[in-house]
């Protein structure tokens, strides 16, 4: 009970709990927002429902009794059916348990109501953030803790406050019957409340329960350290049908306007710790999926293709790509793929070795440079690639063969044009209008003959480039054929794909192999973690050109604003990357997802164990330290001792002796006697120690008033709470008091 | 030394207490607690509202009080149809000098029993106001003092409230207590039976402290010394009873300070020249009890009272005495 401070009253503490139970509720039906569950407008009823009666207490008294009555049978039965027509489990569960919550969150709530909120509530976190392991999921589970225990406090009060006014009883089962409206409801006034409450909170009391709470926090992340590792999606139940749809612009299939979709989108995608930054070329482009067939007015990755350049599933936790071992400084990139995404891996380039945090089942394309895994992830994907080349251009041994033995015409196009990787699935109409777009940038008779791929790649992207400009808006225009050759001959804006895909279409007109690639191109540096950060609308479609000469692929961006035809050589440097240093909010926000990812959803075993032996090493290291000085001093100590004794040596230790023991002594004396002195209520802070010690012996005689207890008694009543100038002589009150004491425990009179 | 009680003015105080304790036993039987209370009532230098049935020895009591202390002593009954004039006396036209000529009330006396107080009209009760805080009357813009010491015994009848008008807060937090008389025991009440004198007038009781004397005593209860951690204790309870979520409202600052008043006043009737927590635990219903409303409604004033007691004690309960 604290001085002068005020507490909040009965009704205070029923609105408080009203309040607590509305943000928890809130707080806990937003996680579905992480997971694919079709629940967004239930999700948006509860919102809307529990953010209007948090704001007026008042509305469900509104609520006709008839709807309290009917609202039990009516919801089992939704679920039965959402079980029924869905046929999945824990959707459904999620949808019952989110209409749980809306009926409890706009209903008046008895304690059990409010118990009840707390387990609906502890179902959609647990839920959600099992299937997400997310850093917003380890925030949200840390809010929704310190809001239930607070609810729980706020309970327990309220049943402590009408303990000696117990409210009418309800029956166990309480659906269907209507809570009364409470009487704070009446006159709710949440500024003079939040006012109230900051005035009586006691600010010690609450720094203690957040230091307790930093505590249990802290005790489970020493538990997460030491426990061992292991991958939730493959130990519980929970299947990854639940997490978000990938989206199909980085499938084997993409359609125009997939890309650009996931453009709109400013959520991370990736982040990338790069061991030596200097590394980064200008512009990274993170290849996922090549796409080489065009057919039905989109472009998708080819069955021969896909059966003769990938490898067979296999599961690994190395990958080891066409780039040779070399030697000089490693140069280490960590992923973290954030999921929901595709399936198909961001890749910079040609790489060394690909290495997984767990055991994946992945297929591979050492050639393709592509990486995809069996299934979309549900959880964050890490992994690490080492002595990773960025180049533009990317040899491919076995394309050139295929190639090169293709059979020909006289004008050296190929035969049979589908075998090497350039079929032009359109009609003879548009294959002339391509025809002619060629010849109008690239001469008549332009072909892999008289102009080298890169110098094709320049004039197309340019003649492109000059006739359509960049727009994230844009149609192909209407008419018949095909619609993206009327773009090619129209003038209307254009998105990346749209670019990319012309290129490949006007490549292959002249002879060129081309292929569309998807995948993110740029991405920002984050200045205050230091890394890579992609983002959704990163997304980008380029091409690649087949060079005869070199036998190799070059990359192309035909979308305006882009370096066009890529060399070898790409541009690398710190320069590059402070153009890109993002520093913004967005970035700060990202560098907390980034620890959480690089300290705890990276935490393998091997650092964990590396963690744990530096700080067995370091512990040691202190006892060592410890024991030196110990040693050191017990050294000292004995050769003091063991050294000859003289006289004046035996006289200068024995005074030195004496003066300490006298200084002790005389310090101590008056040390007592200005405390005795001093003899206020306090001394610094503390009661007057003569006050004190009465209490204690007035504490242990109090209940034993005869003879000599009595007078005793009288005295230390009279040190205790006496006036000073009226005190008997304290010492000999006190050992009276200890006489007496001992004589009535003699007699049994008194305990202990 | 001076600001404390000399051992020599104890003595002497517990001498004087001691004889009219005493002298009043002689007239109220088994009631020694009652006299007690009476006692540290008188020796705080504030007023008494007593509640009880009729017929258990209210009237007997102030009357007895007043005998023992040599000081004049005078009786209102209230009824409906009492004015405040008649309660504090009325300037009347005096033909002779020409001028009007202040008429002195019942009020002016040293013990003045308010018999039955919740019958009056509440203009009436409120014409108690000034003379019980301020000990002096206002008529006329003139202001007159009433007799020192003064001391006004209120009494009303609990369950009879038919035709009556209850206490408003305001006048309650006036009396530095409320006691209730309760039956004598069997042993008591014979001998009362076996004395046989029915009205209180004929009680002859001979002084045995004077007005001076209590004066004195009066002064001497506010010089008795406590101790800054049984202050807290008293400032702990009264803000205790403001933050209890039962009553309509905490004691007031008035509250508070009577508590103060009283534990001193019993500090001296025991022969103290300090306060102890006992004397302060002691004397929180008596003097704490008739502030406090309960902040639902009941339909029994003596239900009430029950529960107000029943916290009261919890909270005492709650809150460590200063050891």
């Amino acid at each position: 009970m604290e001085r002068g401070r005020p507490q909040l009253n009965l009704d205070e503490l029923h609105q408080l709990k009203w309040l607590l139970g509305g943000v928890l509720a809130l707080s806990s039906v937003w996680t579905v927002f992480y997971v694919d569950v079709d629940a967004l407008t239930l999700l948006l009823a509860t919102t809307l429902a529990v953010g209007a009666v948090l704001w007026r207490p008042g509305l469900p008294d509104l609520i006709p009794g008839w709807v309290h009555a009917m609202a039990f049978p009516v919801i089992v039965v939704v679920f039965g059916a959402d079980l029924w027509l869905g046929g999945q489990t824990l959707p459904a569960m999620i949808r019952l348990d989110l209409m749980l919550i809306l009926y409890r969150g706009i209903s008046y709530r008895q304690r059990r109501d409010d118990l009840q909120l707390i387990v609906l509530g502890l179902f959609l976190v647990v839920v959600t953030g099992v299937l997400t392991v997310s850093f917003a999921f380890a925030l949200q589970i840390l809010a929704f803790t310190a809001c239930a225990l607070a609810l729980l406090l706020v309970i327990t009060l309220v049943d402590a406050a009408e303990a000696q006014d117990p409210p009418v009883k309800t029956p166990l089962f309480t659906w269907g019957i209507t809570v009364p409206r409470p009487a704070w409801t009446h006159h709710s006034d949440w500024p003079g409340f939040f006012r109230r409450v900051l005035r009586t909170v006691d600010w010690r009391l609450a720094g203690l329960w957040a230091l307790l709470f930093a505590g249990v926090v802290g005790v489970s992340a020493l538990l997460f350290v030491a426990i061992p590792r292991f991958q939730l999606e493959n130990s519980l139940f929970l299947e990854r049908f639940i997490s978000r749809k990938a989206r199909s612009g980085f499938t084997e299939n993409v359609r125009f306007g997939d890309v650009t979709d996931i453009i709109g989108d400013n959520a991370l995608a990736l982040s990338v710790d790069i061991s030596n930054p200097a590394e980064v070329p200008g512009t990274v482009y993170l290849r996922m999926v090549v796409l080489d067939e065009y057919r039905d007015g989109g472009f998708k990755l080819s069955a021969r293709l896909r059966r003769d350049a990938f490898e067979g599933e296999q599961a690994r936790f190395k990958v080891y790509g066409t780039q040779p071992p070399r030697r000089g400084e490693r140069v280490l990139w960590t992923f973290y793929f954030e999921p929901g995404i595709s399936r198909f891996l961001p890749v910079p380039g040609s790489f060394e070795i690909l290495q997984f945090r767990d055991l994946q089942t992945v297929s591979t394309s050492p050639l393709l440079r592509l990486v995809a895994l069996r299934n979309e992830p549900a959880t964050m994907t890490a992994y690490l690639m080492d002595r990773v080349v960025t180049s533009g251009v990317l040899n491919d041994p076995a394309f050139a063969q295929v190639h090169a033995a293709a059979p020909r015409a006289a004008d050296g196009r190929p035969l049979e044009p589908d075998r090497v990787q350039m079929g032009l699935t359109v009609g003879d109409a548009d294959r002339r209008a391509l025809a002619a777009a060629v010849t109008t940038f690239a001469g008549a008779g332009a072909g892999p003959g008289r102009l080298s791929a890169s110098d094709f790649a320049g004039k197309a992207a340019a003649w492109l480039a000059e006739r359509h400009t960049y727009s994230l808006q844009s149609e192909l225009p209407a008419g018949g054929g095909d619609g993206l050759v009327r773009w090619i001959g129209g003038s209307t804006p254009g998105h990346c794909e749209l670019f990319a895909g012309s290129f490949v279409l006007l490549a292959r007109a002249a002879g060129y192999p081309a292929r569309l690639i998807s995948g993110f191109r740029g991405g920002s540096w984050n200045a205050f973690t230091g890394n890579l950060t992609v983002r959704n609308n990163d997304a980008h479609a380029w091409c690649e050109i087949w060079d005869a000469a070199t036998a190799s692929w070059i990359r192309v961006d035909p979308t305006p604003g882009s370096q066009a035809v890529a060399t070898g050589d790409e541009a690398q440097g710190g320069a590059a990357l402070a153009r890109r240093t993002d520093s913004s909010w967005s970035a700060r926000l990202d560098s907390f997802r980034i620890l959480w990812y690089r300290r705890i959803v990276n935490f393998d075993q091997r650092t964990q164990v590396d963690a744990v032996r530096s700080v067995r090493d370091a512990t040691r290291a202190s006892g060592q330290r410890l024991q030196a000085t110990f040693d050191r001093t017990a050294k000292a100590l004995k050769d003091w001792l063991t050294s000859p004794w003289d006289v004046p040596r035996v006289l200068r230790t024995v005074a030195a002796l004496v003066a300490l023991a006298g200084l002790a002594w005389g310090g101590r004396v008056l040390a007592g006697r200005w405390r005795w002195r001093r003899g206020g209520l306090e001394t610094r802070g503390r009661p007057d120690p003569v006050r004190m010690e009465a209490g204690r012996w007035l504490a242990r005689l109090r209940d034993n008033p005869d003879g000599e207890t009595s007078l005793s008694v009288h005295e230390l009543e009279r040190l205790r709470y006496g006036p000073r100038a009226s005190w008997p002589e304290p010492r000999a009150v006190f050992q009276r008091a200890r006489l007496a004491w001992k004589d009535a425990r003699r007699r049994g009179r008194v305990g202990r | 030394m001076s600001d404390f009680v000399q051992a020599a003015q104890i003595t002497e105080a517990k001498q004087a207490l001691d004889r009219l304790r005493a002298n009043m036993r002689v007239s109220i039987k088994g009631k020694d607690d009652v006299i007690e209370q009476v006692i540290i009532c008188l020796l705080g230098g504030g007023h008494l509202l007593i509640e009880d049935l009729p017929g258990v020895g209210k009237t007997t009591l102030a009357y007895a009080l007043a005998r023992s202390m040599d000081c004049a002593f005078s009786r209102i009954q209230f009824t409906s149809d009492l004015l405040p004039s008649d309660v504090t006396g009325v300037a009347i036209y005096d033909e002779t000098i020409k001028e009007f000529v202040f008429k002195k009330g019942p009020v002016f006396a040293n013990v003045v029993l308010a018999d039955e107080i919740n019958r009056a009209t509440p203009k009436t009760q409120s014409a108690l106001l000034e003379v019980m805080d301020r000990s002096r009357v206002t008529v006329d813009g003139e202001a007159h003092a009433v007799g020192a010491p003064f001391m006004v015994f209120a009494t009303q009848n609990p369950v009879d409230y038919e035709g009556t008008f209850p206490l408003p807060e305001s006048q309650m937090d006036r009396f530095l207590m409320r006691l209730q008389m309760g039956y004598p025991q069997p042993v008591d009440e014979l001998e009362i039976l076996r004395a046989a004198k029915l009205a209180y007038d004929g009680i002859v009781l001979n002084p045995v402290v004077t007005r001076g004397d209590i004066l004195k005593l009066q002064a001497l209860a506010q010089q008795v010394f406590i101790e800054d951690s049984v202050l807290d204790y008293i400032l702990r309870i009264v803000t205790a009873t403001r933050t209890e979520s039962e009553f309509r409202a905490g004691a007031s600052v008035r509250g508070g300070l009577a508590l103060k008043v009283a534990a001193q006043a019993r500090a001296l009737a025991s022969a103290r020249d300090f306060v102890i927590p006992e004397d302060v635990a002691e004397l929180v219903r008596p003097v704490l009890a008739h502030r406090l409303g309960l902040a639902r409604q009941t339909s029994d004033a003596m239900e009430e009272r029950r529960t107000v007691a029943m916290i009261l004690k919890r909270i005492l309960a709650a809150i460590p005495a200063p050891v």
